[in-house]
Parts: structure tokens; sequence; C-alpha cells
């Protein structure tokens, strides 16, 4: 399975959110690979605390490898190579936890036929050895996208499942914007079908995940008054009316992430510790990052809207 | 004198077992000649040998520039139908000049690099099992990938594999060595990197030994990393039979160390059989998953009694990974 992590604007939450989704994954025992396809900022080494691969590899990563500069990309196992020590033992039952970094000296590059060609090489290649592969893209409409928007219409991966995860926050502007990344001119709908997707089919492998949402029943609230709260409340309801319009409601997202104390400083894996022994993430935060990982695989989610 | 080669070894990318008519055409096809075959001890194909063109820095410890020219030898082993191989290696010589001479030098040599100078061959050799080598070194490993990569991408396989897995790299040197070196040392590296350094006068018929040891050391990691999976102890017994059943389908029937090895080399797996005592922890493998089956089996039985005697069976999870894995 092939998930592709985007989003229209960039400081979402995508690569804290994604990242977190294969860790539980893995957790799970699935083997997983994290891709780093955030072409222009390669900087997923550091949520999983890699100190050596913290903005990207200089040792050919995936920038290199689409290009043609690198057989092997160079791979981190998060299991023994995280400078975390609560991430470095991998538990019994866990599956593999693999990073490809991108190149720390990248940029963003076009999307030509090679670079297809080595993409549709590389998914093809990781399908050997891991039940999810989950990739990081650029955010907004990107070279990157448009790759993997290429490669994955390819005869070569036609069996290849895939799926797409768009991560918003829960504002006017970000729900907006998500939806246009998906439905708009030019957008991953339009794109996809000028590669040879079918936009129905496509849209179907297309769901929203909303990023550091604050709950209705969240602790942070009981410090309001109640006309705040009603305020709140009424802003709640529009938003969900805004998002229903835009295509982006109930039905097509496929989880939502609470706004969490410990990523709101800083970007990086929950383990269970920071939830029950230093107590300073919300159990909610993890249990929703689970709940995502399981629903990415199960089918009733994904059928059609 | 010594040669220093790669086995990259994996699983073939086709659900079912491939029959020796395919495995051939699959194999000719990469390589343009025909492959030569064997039915026994177990289905055996290896593709005719092809050269690679290198002019680069040559692997040492020491940081010393280094360059060499000439060709790489590759080719491509499937055993069983089922596990591929690409092996990649060169005989590294004392050059005949301290420059790069013509290519038809070179092509009159197939299978050797030159050295440019003078070499010193247990820096060469160290450098080669380092972990990481300078990126503009020799790289046996984008060799064989790319012929790995090749075979997979055969129109006559599917694409598809009956369980996931790793691939393993088994980087091996053989040379004369320093006074006193052992016959033979295989470190587990970082990740799936092997390293075998091997002391003897060298000789291109040591490649069918690495590959043989090679598909040994990766069927032993696979099966060590399906059983590490299966949760015993923790997960349904129905669960676990599900999850050991690819060691048993496509594994088991493989294990058949030193069937391919020239007499010469036959000691070298006697060393290998008393430390770290391959057979040994195979059979001890192997001997945990038939104890879960039969777990299974009786669980599965006195289900049955029970229900036939009134009572409903436990509720059965489905398997988490069972033969179908891509579905969503
Ligand atoms: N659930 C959350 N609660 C609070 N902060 C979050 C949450 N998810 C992400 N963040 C924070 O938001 C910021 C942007 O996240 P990041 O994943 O880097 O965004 P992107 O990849 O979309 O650019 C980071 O500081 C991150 O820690
Ligand atoms: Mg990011």
């Amino acid at each position: 399975m092939l998930v592709f992590a985007i989003s229209d604007k960039g400081g979402t939450g995508r690569s804290v959110t994604s990242t977190n989704i294969a860790f539980r994954r893995a957790l799970q025992g699935d083997d997983v690979c994290y891709l780093d396809f955030d072409f222009g900022s390669p900087t997923v080494g550091a949520i999983f605390g890699v100190r050596s691969a913290e903005r990207g590899t200089e040792r050919g990563g995936m920038h290199s490898y689409l290009q043609e500069k690198t057989e092997d990309p160079y791979r981190v196992d998060i299991w023994t190579d995280s400078d975390r020590s609560a991430l470095r033992s991998r538990p019994p039952g866990a599956g593999q936890l693999i990073l490809l970094p991108g190149d720390s000296s990248g940029g963003e590059f076009p999307a030509s036929p090679r670079a297809v060609d080595r993409c549709v090489r590389l998914f093809s290649r990781l399908r050997e050895e891991f039940d999810l592969c989950m990739v990081d893209l650029s955010a907004g409409r990107s070279y990157a996208a448009d790759m993997v928007l290429a490669a994955t219409a390819r005869a070569e991966l036609s069996d290849v499942p895939f799926r797409w995860l768009v991560f918003h926050r829960w504002t006017r502007q970000h729900i907006i914007a998500a939806a246009g990344l998906v439905f708009e001119r030019r957008g991953l709908l339009d794109v996809g079908a000028a590669h040879g997707h079918d936009k129905t089919a496509l849209a179907e492998r297309i769901r929203f995940v909303r990023t550091a949402v604050v709950e209705a029943n969240a602790p942070e609230r009981s410090a309001l008054r109640s006309t705040q709260l009603a305020w709140l409340d009424e802003c709640d309801r529009d938003l969900h009316e805004l998002a229903r319009r835009h295509g982006v409601g109930r039905t097509a997202m496929l989880g939502k992430v609470p706004l969490d104390p410990v990523l709101q400083w800083r970007e990086q894996i929950l383990v269970d510790e920071d939830v029950y022994a230093s107590q300073i993430a919300n159990e909610s935060t993890i249990r929703a990052f689970d709940h995502i990982a399981t629903k990415i695989f199960d089918a009733r989610a994904w059928e059609g809207l | 004198m010594l040669i220093m080669g790669e086995v990259q070894t994996g699983l073939l990318r086709n659900l079912g077992e491939l029959g020796e008519p395919k495995c051939r055409e699959v194999l000719g096809l990469v390589s343009g000649e025909e492959p030569r075959t064997s039915m026994r001890p177990l289905p055996y194909a290896i593709s005719p040998e092809q050269f690679t063109g290198v002019d680069c820095r040559l692997p040492g410890v020491s940081g010393a520039r280094i360059r060499g020219t000439g060709t790489v030898a590759q080719h491509a082993v499937i055993v069983g139908g089922r596990v591929l191989q690409a092996s990649a290696y060169a005989t590294v010589v004392a050059g005949a000049a301290d420059h790069r001479l013509p290519w038809s030098h070179y092509l009159a040599r197939p299978g050797d690099i030159e050295v440019h100078g003078r070499p010193r061959w247990a820096d060469m050799a160290e450098g080669f099992m380092a972990a990481e080598m300078p990126m503009d070194a020799l790289n046996l490993s984008a060799i064989g990938g790319r012929l790995m990569a090749a075979v997979q991408e055969s129109p006559h396989l599917d694409g598809k594999t009956p369980f996931k897995s790793t691939r393993t790299h088994l980087r091996w040197v053989l040379w004369r060595g320093e006074a006193g070196a052992p016959p033979l040392l295989l470190t587990l590296g970082k990740g799936s990197l092997r390293t075998l350094r091997l002391t003897g006068e060298p000789a291109t018929d040591v490649t069918a030994f690495c590959e043989d040891l090679a598909l040994h050391d990766w069927l032993l990691t696979t099966i060590q990393a399906i059983i590490q999976r299966a949760l015993i102890g923790t997960a349904a017994p129905s669960q676990i039979a599900a999850r050991l059943a690819p060691a048993i389908d496509h594994l088991m029937h493989l294990w058949m160390p030193g069937a391919r090895v020239p007499d010469s080399y036959q000691h070298l797996w006697k060393e290998l059989e008393r430390r770290p005592g391959f057979s040994r922890q195979w059979a001890s493998s192997v001997t945990r998953i038939r104890d879960q089956i039969a777990v299974n089996t009786l669980s599965l039985l006195s289900a049955a009694v029970m229900t036939e005697s009134g009572h409903e069976p436990d509720g059965d999870i489905s398997p988490h990974r069972g033969a179908s894995q891509d579905d969503p």
C-alpha cells in the first residue's frame, strides 16, 4: 500500500501527523517505510530524532535516486539509528520502520519522464519489502505530486493500492485551500486525470485529515466564559457547514487529530511513554494516530462517497 | 591480487514458484544469452557472465585516493524458482601502468580491475568491508542492484510476492591476507549488510560459495523475521499459524547448504556449521514453527470437539498478515 501525504500549505502538521501514523502502523506489526518527497525541505529525519539526517542526507537520498545519481538510496532504520532512546528499541511484534530521507543539498526538480520511471522502480522495489509506504510530499501543487500521480497511473503499479491523505487545519482558510488543492483547476484530480487516472476512482482514494483540532470537550475550554464558548460553538458549526459545501465534510474525512501540547512545542513522534510515564502528551492524540493508521487499511472507510 | 564481490539476495517478484522454462526466459532476457539450468537438488538457473566497465576510486580505510580501471563481472541466479540473487565481483590486480590505458587493454581481461599505482591490498580489503564507503568509490552494490531490478521488472513475472521480505547484501573479499588470518570471518553488519573475509589464493569459482552462503543467510534472516513477527505466546494460535505459513510454503525446502559449492570450498561450509552453526540455527527455527503449527492443529481439534458437544469455539480474529498482502 502506498499512502501519499499532502497539504495545500506548509505548517499544517502534515509531516508530524503522517510520521506518527507510520509509527503507529509499525507498532501494529506492519513493515513500514517512510519516504521524504518534500523536495524543498526534507526535514523528516528531525521528527524521527535522527540527527545525521535532520535536514536530509549527504549520502544519496531520494533526490539522488530519482535523478539517477545513486542506485541504493540511503536508508535509516529508526529502531536502531534514531538518537531518541525511546524509539531505539523495537517492541515485540513491531514491524520494520525505515526512513528514506531526501538529500540535504537537494531542491525541487521537475517530474521528467526519467524521474517518473525511477519513481515506478522505487515503489515496485519497496513493495517487496513493506506493507505500507508513506510518502511525504511537498506542500501544494508540486513536482513531487505530479510525479507520483504519473507513477501510480502506470501499468507496472496498476495493482498496487494507493491512497491520498490531505492534511489541513480546522480553519476557514485551510478548509478552502485543502478543497482547492483537490477539486479546483490544476488540482490533484485534474493532474491525475491528465496522467490517465479515472477521476471518479481517484477521488475515492482521497480523504482529508484535520490536524491540531480543538475539540468541544477539550480541557483548554474550561477556562472560557460561557459567551466565549457559545461563540466558539457557532464558529465550529460554520466551519462544518463550510467544509461540507467544499467537499471536505465528515464523509470525506478519514480522521482528526486533536491539538496536542507536546506537538505544539516540538515536531516529534509521540511514544506511549510521553503519555503514560511523563504524562506530557495527551492519550487522545495517540489514539487519533492509531485510529487513522487502522482506517487507512479499512476498506469501509474508502467506499464511494 | 584480491577478489571483491557483493551478492544481493531477495524474493523473486512472482506469486508462484517459477518453472525452469520461465527461469530461462527471464534470465535470457537480461543477458541476451542462454542461461544454464539444473534441476537437482533444487531447480537452479544462472545467467551467463556480463561485464560493466568501471573507472573509479577504489575503496580503502586509509583515505588514500587510489584509482582503478577495468570491468566488473555480474550474473543473476534463481534458486528454487523463488529466490533471486545478483552477484557482482571483480579481480583487482596490480596495473600494467600508473595511468589509464586504451579500453581495448581492459576488454581483453574481462572481470579484472587494474590498479593505477602501487596497490595496498589490506587497506583495500578493509575499505571494501566498511559500512559506508566514499560516494565515488567502486560500487558493486549499484551494479548488482541494476541487475536485480532488470530481472524483477521482467514481463514474465507477475510483479507480486507471496510475502514481504528484506533483501540482504553479502559483501566479500578473498585474498592471501595477513599472516595468521582465519580462513573465513563472517560478520553481521548494520541492517541487511553482511561482510565476509576469506583468506586464500584468489580464484573466481569462490563466487559459487559466496552465493550459497548468501542464500542460506537470507533464508535464516527471513525465517527469523517471520517468527519474530508471529508473536508466539501472545497472539491466538490460528493467527500465529497464518503468520508462519509463508515459511512452510515457500522457504523450508530451500535449505541445502553446500549443495552447489565446489569441493575446494566445502571446508568453509564446515567451518560455518561449527560456528555460528548455520544449520543448528535453521533447525531450531524450523522446530519452533512446526511446534506452533502442531499447537494450532490441536486447538482446532479441541474446538471441533467442543462444538460437537454443544460449546461454541472461540471467535477467530482474521490474521493481520495473511497470504494476500496488498489487497485493500
Ligand atoms: N496535533 C497537533 N497539535 C499541535 N501542534 C501540532 C499538531 N500537529 C502538528 N503540530 C505542529 O505544527 C507545526 C507544523 O507541523 P509540520 O508537520 O512540520 O507541518 P508540515 O509538514 O505540514 O509543514 C509543527 O510545529 C508541529 O509540531
Ligand atoms: Mg513537513
